[in-house]
């Protein structure tokens, strides 16, 4: 007999009615989810920036990218960055374009110093974004680099983990990520440190739409 | 790796008498405690949402091969291969296939349980295969060639000095322990190189969603992302326990999971994982394997040990635990330690090799008020002493004792005549009105338990010698 059926062969024998419970509905009601937003991430030292409108989201980018002294930058090429002609807009800098510009991603995005991306859906109550894997959607590239940049819409905000699951509906992309801060670690005698792995840059820019 | 009496006894004197290491644990465990009380009592309706977590494990379990199905069925449609192994020898073997199909030299591993239960690294090392564990922590510890100190912070043991130490000897660069930064930033230059150069990335599974064949994984470093997006091949092994149905019973788990851990509302990287790369991805791995362990977990559902497959893995039974909180997580001779430990340990690896854990408790409680899940810990370390004093696992003279104490305790008059008996024989032991027993009668091994007072309290009570404070 296969260990799959040794297994099932067992549980089967075990197994009784149990009805699961309904559903968890969200106790949250965030009157200024934007605000809760913010202040999440920036307790969990993330950085948020606020922007009342796209254009102006793109101005405090360059802003950014200014102050981190990036050179190099890799870009998801999806909303909104995908309309937003960042080649143009700052061609002073290298860019790579996901599933655009030729050449080696992994390896750019190896010695980027910044990653930008777009955002999915994003969690007021714990300041977290969400970010897919798909075409134009590189993992690397909100991964590799020190700082991660991502551009998020206010319509794209809901309450918490539970209105979140509550309106998915489908299968899943192969790869989902719910970031909520830079990367960090209390390993070395429980004392904090920032940027293990992961960007120790996490920065937010939320703008109205 | 075993815990008998004198190991364990051991291992934990080691640890009380190390006075640095008593104030770590003291600070770790401290720390999270208090960061997990402040995350709940910010969460709205919290009491409640730890019934609603319970009740959807134990639903769970009761059906459990019905998610499992669902899991295999929906996961095999997004391209994952999946496996079964009944116990850990087959699990390695599984991976060592997969391994060395793709001809792997060089594997990276995100912090996984599961991996340490069936001690997978040595048995990689066996076929060539390196497995570097990239958790800050947990590799600090494979470093020091140690078993994990802490299910949540495997290295809280050690000193910035040690961490030094090891790093420098890693990475062959002399490294001041004076800057934790630098340390990190350091880990951070040599496991980077490890992460592109893998062939295969390892992790265990927080949570198997069935309704999308989904594995969830939660780190803080980012080091899970890396391992399950970096290499060409992805393997998570995972305990059959981690199913749920949906999405909103995941929910549920990711909601208590990092706030009863660290008090953090959710960790960094909730990493979902559902297949492997699709054809119109820019990266990701190309192939990604899910290794179900039973490994002793099956043959629990609907005992009388059901509920401890209920466990979300948070670690918060340790940080109350006041045996844990002495002892330290080395004397349990388990990856898996503290209240937690000390029940699935003897269950999946044999309660012979692993007889003191059910003692290394004195019934307080805490664990079960802590648990995100409510999971009755103290009921099971109790059955499984009963399961010890059936099997003769205790010894006859000590059961004996026992016995026979059991029934002095039940006869109140049968007490009197034995603690005047006693009263009248201790003077020789005595010394400074504490006993000293010979050795191999002295049940409290060393320590000096003070001599039965000449008038007991229930005698100077009836006397009316002793005034109520109401």
């Amino acid at each position: 007999m296969s260990a799959r059926d040794s297994i099932f062969k067992q549980l089967r024998g075990r197994a009784r009615e149990q009805e699961m419970p309904p559903a968890w509905i969200s106790r949250r009601d965030f009157g200024d989810p934007a605000g809760r937003f913010e202040s999440a991430l920036t307790a969990a030292k993330g950085e948020v920036v606020r922007a009342p409108s796209l254009a102006a989201a793109l101005d405090a980018l360059g802003e950014l990218l200014r102050e981190l002294n990036a050179r190099t930058v890799v870009a998801n090429a999806e909303p909104p960055l995908s309309g937003a002609r960042l080649e143009q807009r700052w061609p002073e800098l290298e860019w790579h374009i996901v599933g655009e510009t030729a050449g080696d991603l992994r390896a750019f995005c190896a010695r980027a110093d910044v990653g930008l991306s777009g955002a999915d859906a994003a969690l007021a109550e714990t300041g977290s974004i969400i970010v897919s894997s798909g075409p134009g959607r590189s993992r690397l590239a909100t991964l590799l680099p020190p700082a991660h940049i991502a551009l998020l819409s206010t319509s794209a905000l809901t309450t918490d983990i539970f209105t979140w699951t509550a309106a998915r509906e489908g299968g899943m992309p192969a790869n989902v990520n719910i970031i909520s801060g830079p990367s960090k670690s209390a390993d070395i005698e429980v004392t904090l440190a920032i940027g293990v792995h992961g960007p120790g840059r996490f920065i937010v820019i939320l703008y109205t739409d | 790796m075993t815990a008998t009496f004198p190991q364990f006894r051991q291992q934990a004197r080691i640890a009380i008498e190390d006075i640095r290491l008593q104030g770590a644990l003291d600070t770790a465990t401290g720390n999270l405690l208090g960061a997990r009380i402040q995350a709940l009592a910010e969460l709205p309706d919290s009491e409640k949402l730890r019934d609603h977590l319970k009740s959807i494990r134990s639903s769970t379990l009761a059906n459990l091969v019905r998610y499992l199905e669902i899991f295999e069925r929906n996961a095999v449609a997004a391209g994952v291969h999946i496996h079964w192994a009944s116990t850990g020898g087959d699990a390695r073997k599984i991976v060592i296939d997969i391994a060395e199909q793709h001809g792997v030299t060089l594997a990276t591993k995100s912090k996984s349980m599961t991996t340490e239960e069936i001690h997978l690294n040595d048995a990689l090392a066996a076929v060539g295969a390196e497995a570097v564990e990239t958790d800050l922590g947990e590799w600090i510890i494979q470093l020091a060639q140690e078993p994990p100190f802490h299910i949540i912070g495997p290295a809280i043991h050690k000193t910035r000095e040690q961490v030094a130490e090891l790093i420098s000897e890693a990475s062959g660069r002399s490294l001041a322990p004076d800057d934790i930064a630098m340390l990190t930033a350091e880990a951070r230059r040599v496991l980077r190189e490890k992460f592109l150069a893998a062939g295969m990335g390892i992790s265990g599974g927080n949570i198997a969603v069935a309704e999308t064949g989904s594995v969830v994984l939660v780190t803080n470093e980012g080091n899970g992302r890396l391992v399950t997006s970096a290499p060409p091949v992805h393997v998570a092994v995972i305990g059959i326990e981690k199913v749920v149905p949906t999405w909103d019973d995941a929910a549920a788990w990711l909601a208590l999971l990092a706030r009863s851990a660290t008090g953090q509302p959710l960790s960094v990287y909730t990493s979902i994982i559902s297949g492997p790369a699709r054809n119109e991805d820019p990266d990701g791995p190309r192939e990604v394997h899910v290794v179900f362990l039973d490994n002793g977990r099956s043959r629990q559902i609907g005992g009388e040990y059901e509920e401890v497959l209920q466990c979300i893995r948070c670690g918060a039974c340790l940080n109350v635990c006041p045996v844990y909180r002495e002892a330290g997580g080395h004397a349990y001779g388990s990856p898996y330690n503290g209240p937690i430990g000390s029940v699935i340990t003897p269950l999946y690896s044999g309660l012979r090799k692993y007889e003191a854990l059910p003692h290394a408790c004195s019934l307080c409680q805490a664990c079960k008020d802590i648990c995100p899940v409510r999971i009755d810990l103290p009921r099971m370390l109790l059955a499984l002493r009963e399961t010890e004093v059936r099997e003769g696992v205790i010894p006859w003279p000590e059961r004996k004792v026992e016995e026979a104490a059991a029934v002095v305790l039940a006869h109140e008059r049968l007490l009197r005549f034995v603690t005047w008996i006693f009263r009248r024989l201790q003077g020789v032991f005595l010394r400074d009105g504490r006993l000293q027993l010979p050795l191999w009668l002295d049940p409290t091994l060393g320590r000096r338990m003070p001599g039965l007072a000449q008038r007991s309290f229930r005698t100077m009570w009836q006397a009316g010698e002793l005034e109520s404070k109401e």
